[in-house]
């Protein structure tokens, strides 16, 4: 008795928050066998079990693995081409005067406007292939990492880049010794609101315009009314961003090792 | 002999965007021989930080200039190396990162610079915090770690900036000793800027006195203690009698300041 207080006790959020949404899933099981749904609603119903069955029969046929690679495709290649975009500009933006001053009316503006209203045009470019998915990505995900490396080097330590140059550095070096270093925290909310604007650019643009991919699936299944198969989608999506969230945290805590307990969880 | 230091006429004006020119230093001149250790003291704002900056080559003047050892100072250079306020240390590198900076910077190879900035380090007394961060550090250790690291580049000038104005008094009485033995030893030319009358009095050759801003020389007294110091030497008539002679010219510059400090500009 004791061991098992003993053992609540320790796991205590992890069995409230497991519990409950265990509780959650055994309820909505059960709805069918308490209620008799009228006609019009059991069409769009589905249960956990349902949906466990459509995701078994999704994977022996191959599909989820093919739509997820796709979406996939799209995230990690717009994605990564928005940090190497972003970032150098980022930084050459906040330490260059002419620079800030030529592409900020530029950034400000696009910025300020909802970059899916640029994907009909994107889809006009690139067509419904992945390339018009990974431009959409692209400019949803470089803002984010290009503003908040320059709030980043914007906000350096003055005194810090006097102490590197008191030593002779030169802009490359102060670059790279206190600058950078500086930026980091910031880089990584940007990085956290990119992979935001990352995904919602998939799905979007799958929605749209595309034949392959997850948030195709999810479209053409509603479409469809395969209620289950839209389920596993929108499950997978969730479980995605839970897991990329997990990353980021730890990239955090990994790179803010020196700082100080109490300023880790911005 | 050429003196390692000569600033003459020494002018700079600041001029920040959308506001006010503040004319910091104005025909500063002042000759530093080698291997003095030379204090500077002044009422805030007079412009004592901005002429280290200036020495340390990272401004420059719109009139007059220094030189050292009869050459102008152009930029920052490796005779040089300063001791920041606040200790300037870098958040993200372990002491020995912060230490090995000024070595790194000059392209030294790892392990001669790892070998040179941990003989710095046992100097100041630190080598169990090697790989520590700055802020698991106190302000003593963080301050000595400044001190490391200014001297690892085996500078001829060190310019301090207010080094002990952040620490508790005793750590400073024991920073301002280990601080005359390093000087004593490495027989390098020090300029020393403080607020407190009584570090000054006790560390220096010579006293700088500056004028309230714009500032420059006002007075210069030469204290004629002996060396090497000791920390008793404080409770001698003598040292009251110079402390009360620095303390009566800074006061005038005080007065001027409160008084006269909207009407100046
Ligand atoms: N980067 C700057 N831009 C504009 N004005 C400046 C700048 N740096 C210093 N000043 C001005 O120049 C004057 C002298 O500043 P300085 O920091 O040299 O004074 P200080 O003697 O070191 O003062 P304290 O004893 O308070 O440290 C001040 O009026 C200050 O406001
Ligand atoms: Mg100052």
């Amino acid at each position: 008795m004791r061991a098992l207080a003993n053992f609540y006790r320790e796991r205590e959020p992890a069995i409230l928050g497991g519990g409950f949404i265990l509780s959650l899933i055994l309820a909505w099981q059960s709805v069918p066998s308490l209620v008799s749904l009228p006609q019009g609603i059991s069409l769009f119903f589905t249960t956990p079990v349902e949906v466990i069955k459509a995701f078994h029969q999704l994977v022996v046929q191959n599909q989820i693995q093919s739509h997820f690679y796709v979406s996939a495709v799209e995230f990690i290649v717009g994605l990564a081409l928005a940090i190497l975009v972003g970032l150098p500009l980022g930084l050459v933006m906040g330490r260059s005067k002419i620079l800030d001053a030529m592409l900020d009316p530029f950034v400000t503006a696009f910025n300020a406007t909802p970059r899916l209203i640029f994907l009909p045009l994107l889809i006009l470019w690139f067509g419904i292939g992945i390339w018009s998915k990974i431009t959409i990505v692209f400019v949803g995900a470089v803002f984010p990492l290009l503003i908040n490396t320059y709030e980043g080097v914007k906000n350096v330590d003055r005194v810090l880049v006097n102490v590197v140059r008191s030593f002779g550095a030169n802009e490359w070096q102060t670059m790279k010794t206190v600058v950078l270093p500086n930026s980091v925290p910031y880089i990584v909310v940007g990085l956290r609101l990119a992979i935001g604007r990352a995904l919602l650019g998939v799905v979007v643009g799958e929605f749209f315009a595309a034949s392959r991919g997850l948030g195709y699936m999810i479209a053409n299944a509603a479409t469809n009314y395969k209620v289950d198969v839209v389920f596993v989608g929108v499950t997978i999506f969730m479980g995605l961003s839970l897991i990329l969230t997990y990353f980021v945290k730890k990239l955090e805590s990994r790179l803010s090792r020196w700082r100080p307990e109490t300023a880790k969880n911005f | 002999m050429v003196p390692c230091i000569q600033a003459s006429d020494v002018t700079l004006t600041f001029r920040p965007k959308d506001r006010e020119a503040v004319t910091a230093i104005n025909g500063l001149t002042l000759e530093v021989a080698r291997g003095e250790f030379v204090s500077i003291v002044g009422p805030s704002g007079c412009g004592k930080s901005t002429f280290l900056n200036v020495l340390l080559g990272l401004l420059k003047p719109d009139k007059g200039e220094i030189q050292l050892n009869g050459k102008r100072i152009s930029g920052p250079g490796e005779e040089r190396a300063m001791v920041f306020q606040e200790f300037g240390l870098l958040p993200w590198r372990t002491v020995l990162a912060n230490v090995e900076l000024g070595l790194e910077l000059k392209g030294v190879a790892a392990d001669t610079r790892r070998k040179r900035a941990r003989g710095l380090i046992e100097l100041v007394g630190l080598t169990a915090f090697e790989n520590h961060y700055p802020h698991e550090l106190s302000g003593g250790m963080k301050q000595r770690v400044g001190l490391a690291r200014a001297l690892v580049t085996e500078p001829e000038v060190l310019l301090m900036d207010e080094p002990f104005a952040a620490l508790d008094a005793q750590t400073r009485d024991l920073m301002q000793t280990e601080l005359l033995q390093i000087w004593d030893r490495a027989k390098k030319t020090v300029i020393f800027v403080t607020h407190s009358i009584e570090e000054a009095a006790y560390l220096s050759d010579r006293v700088v006195i500056m004028s309230a801003r714009p500032g420059k020389v006002k007075e210069v007294l030469r204290i004629g203690l002996p060396r090497p110091r000791e920390y008793e030497m404080r409770l001698s008539p003598g040292f009251n009698e110079i402390k009360s002679r620095i303390w009566s010219t800074l006061k005038e510059e005080l007065v001027t300041r409160i008084g006269g400090d909207g009407a100046q500009r």
